[in-house]
């Protein structure tokens, strides 16, 4: 299993094995909530707690995570998960980045109110809401963000128009 | 993986015809074709996911190929 032949389903399932608290985000939470874009990675936004942190490093271990900016293939430690950096991560299921914080500090605590909680493989994971996802990609204000934001808008009318 | 998710492209643009038949626009003002929001929005959560993989698999097949000599 490479980044080229991802398991994002393998991913998840070792994240709540572990109890990990987390939130989807980012394209990947985006696709599971039916908009039609691409991504390479999954991203995570994890609670920066002492003991959460302890499950996710166990977690990252059974997943063989390494730093992907690094030729040492460091992996990372509490303190960089503590921290509000983004671990930008390899793992033997594909490509797993872990946020402290993404749009300007909105860490785990501040968006879980905005999540959708959703079955992904037999298991139930919280996901940032469409919602969420166009203010926190409008925040971030980058082209590629901006470009999905119109993608999300249009899902959610789609959404709302079945319901 | 499910029929949904396996549909081809030529069925979808039989459900963006059935769309516009029902009134519904096929395309929005920016140019975004909806029927593929609207098919992606009938496959399960696991369903989008697999598409998702599905693709990247054959993005990387795809490079595979350009990069032989």
């Amino acid at each position: 299993m490479s980044s080229n032949d991802p398991d994002f389903f393998r991913i998840l399932r070792v994240l709540v094995s572990h109890d990990v608290d987390f939130i989807i985000v980012g394209g990947v939470a985006a696709v599971i909530q039916g908009v039609p874009v691409t991504t390479a990675d999954l991203d995570i936004v994890h609670l920066r707690t002492a003991a959460n942190v302890e499950r996710l490093l166990a977690a990252l271990d059974d997943l063989a995570a390494h730093s992907r900016l690094d030729a040492r293939r460091l992996r990372p430690d509490a303190s960089h998960l503590l921290s509000p950096g983004h671990q930008l991560l390899t793992t033997d299921a594909g490509l797993l980045d872990v946020l402290g914080e993404i749009a300007g500090g909105h860490d785990y605590e501040t968006l879980v109110a905005g999540t959708a909680d959703i079955e992904v493989g037999g298991r139930r994971v919280r996901v940032l809401s469409l919602e969420q996802l166009v203010e926190t990609k409008s925040r971030a204000g980058r082209p590629k963000d901006l470009a999905a934001v119109q993608l999300i808008r249009h899902a959610i009318q789609e959404r709302d128009r079945r319901t | 993986m499910s029929d949904s998710e396996t549909r081809g492209p030529d069925e979808r643009a039989h459900a963006g015809e059935s769309a516009h038949a029902s009134g519904l626009p096929v395309f929005a003002d920016d140019g975004t074709d909806l029927t593929v929001i609207r098919w992606m929005l009938g496959l399960s959560p696991d369903d989008r996911l697999r598409w998702l993989q599905n693709h990247m698999r054959a993005v990387a097949r795809i490079g595979h190929v350009q990069q032989r000599p």
